[in-house]
């Protein structure tokens, strides 16, 4: 049930936030598409931990796992940083909580440290491939607080490198180029996952014996980063698309 | 017929002649760096080893494994290294005979079109079944595979949109591979029915087909999306300056 309590307290914020900026007249940027999106960002991780899907996840099928991974670590974030772009960002916590925060020097060194291109898609990557190790996947299978771990670690490397493709506080950490280059790296990487998923013929995971199952996670991994990588590489390359036609003509 | 056996497609090696006599021509009043001679002779080459060598025999008579690898080297690699061999003023050439009219929506659509159509069961069955037709098939392939990369290669995009272009023809292009691996029935009859090699059953050749043909893709599609990434990166540094 900590999933579901966590994304209360995630809904919570966002709606005090939200009614903070709409009480100040700002309702242009804090709309119900925002709270539509978070939610659906919230909907996504709770429906992805709990309930049938993770039963499937821990129980009989690898490509549900991974399904569920992605989701949590992909989508979701992705949805929920979409949504607090803007000042929104800035209003998620009441000031009482992010005052004492932002004038935390350590936590603003760890977050600016995260926050660095490279180390971002590293620790997105190593999170990619060590829990992807089948020792450390049957460990988590098996030991609940390590599953809650992983999960963890999958939904906080997400949250990382999506604040970098999204710069939802305008930041500019990365240009639009540097985006795209994470984005297309983070793909490679995905890739690399997914063909020794696809092109193994022999299971992996000693529990998931399914060879077609396991092909069918590689694809789920791919098939998801196509959809959330590539509609964000749309977003970012088609005002530069259009430049590049109108400057043709 | 032994597997190590050569087999002959010898319009393939007209073709490849004709092309590097046609270059050399051209490169008379232009001359080409090393680079640029090495990547079109690479491309050339390709084209007329992978259609008149045992891989040809192996392709054409044995496994569909080799033949789907056959393609995706004549169909992918083989003509974007033609077009990267190509000197400015050799495109400019082209440009001005005909290949202006080449816009990548509908070459992506082409390419797309020989890709999908030449590995349709009628087609590829009767393909191997003639022999002969099979320069049909690989002729479609490297045609496709020209007008894929051309707009790529004559700098008509500039990056997003050749980027844009990547994605959609890394993706489009995939569900062919991923039908290969997926399968769990031949699709095609004449390999059903032909001599096995290497101990492969039709199915198990099949999938191994369909993992070397996303492989091969993956490859050069993540290769040729990195170079217009970092064209982009470089874009935005210049004009920061």
């Amino acid at each position: 049930m900590l999933p579901v309590a966590l994304a209360v307290v995630a809904a919570l914020l966002f709606a005090q936030g939200m009614v903070r900026l709409r009480q100040r007249g700002r309702a242009d940027i804090a709309g119900w598409d925002r709270a539509a999106l978070f939610g659906l960002g919230l909907a996504v991780t709770v429906v992805a931990l709990v309930g049938p899907l993770d039963r499937l996840a821990e129980t009989k099928y690898l490509s549900v796992h991974m399904l569920q991974h992605v989701l949590i670590g992909d989508l979701a974030p992705a949805l929920m940083v979409v949504a607090v772009r803007g000042p929104l960002l800035v209003f998620l916590l009441p000031a009482q909580v992010l005052a004492p925060l932002a004038r935390s020097a350590r936590l603003r060194a760890v977050l600016s440290t995260a926050l660095q291109p490279r180390i971002a898609f590293g620790l997105w990557a190593a999170n990619l491939a060590i829990w992807h190790v089948p020792y450390l996947y049957d460990l988590a299978l098996r030991h609940d607080s390590v599953h809650y771990f992983e999960h963890a670690c999958w939904v906080v490397t997400g949250l990382i490198v999506w604040t970098l493709l999204v710069d939802p506080g305008s930041h500019r950490r990365l240009t639009v180029g540097g985006r795209i280059a994470l984005a297309a790296a983070m793909f490679a990487a995905g890739q690399v996952l997914t063909d020794v998923l696809v092109f193994s013929f022999h299971p992996l995971y000693p529990a998931y014996p399914g060879r077609t199952d396991q092909q069918l996670a590689g694809i789920a991994m791919m098939a998801e980063q196509i959809v959330t990588l590539g509609t964000l590489a749309f977003v970012l390359l088609r005002p530069r698309m259009r430049a590049a036609r109108l400057v043709h003509a | 017929m032994s597997p190590t056996d050569f087999s002959f497609e010898p319009a393939y090696i007209v073709v490849a002649v004709v092309a590097a006599a046609a270059y050399a021509w051209a490169a008379r009043g232009d001359r080409p760096s090393r680079l640029r001679v090495a990547s079109f002779a690479t491309g050339a080459f390709l084209v007329a080893a992978a259609l008149n060598s045992p891989l040809e025999t192996i392709a054409a008579k044995r496994l569909l494994l080799v033949h789907l690898l056959q393609n995706a080297l004549v169909a992918d690699i083989a003509p974007a290294l033609v077009l990267l061999g190509l000197t400015p003023a050799m495109k400019t050439w082209l440009t001005r005979h005909g290949a202006s009219r080449i816009r990548a929506r509908w070459a992506i659509l082409a390419w797309l079109a020989a890709w999908y159509g030449t590995h349709l069961a009628g087609f590829y069955n009767w393909a191997l079944d003639t022999g002969w037709a099979l320069n049909i098939e690989h002729g479609l392939l490297i045609a496709g595979g020209l007008l894929f990369w051309w707009p790529l290669v004559s700098g008509r995009l500039s990056a997003p949109p050749a980027l844009a272009y990547l994605g959609a023809g890394f993706v489009a292009s995939s569900f062919l591979g991923l039908a290969f691996i997926f399968s769990s029935h031949p699709f095609y009859s004449f390999y059903e029915h032909a001599p096995r090699l290497w101990g492969f059953s039709a199915i198990r050749d099949q999938n191994l087909g369909g993992i070397a043909m996303n492989g091969e893709q993956t490859l050069v599609f993540l290769v040729a999306i990195g170079w217009y990434v970092s064209r982009l990166l470089a874009e935005e540094s210049a004009q920061e300056r």
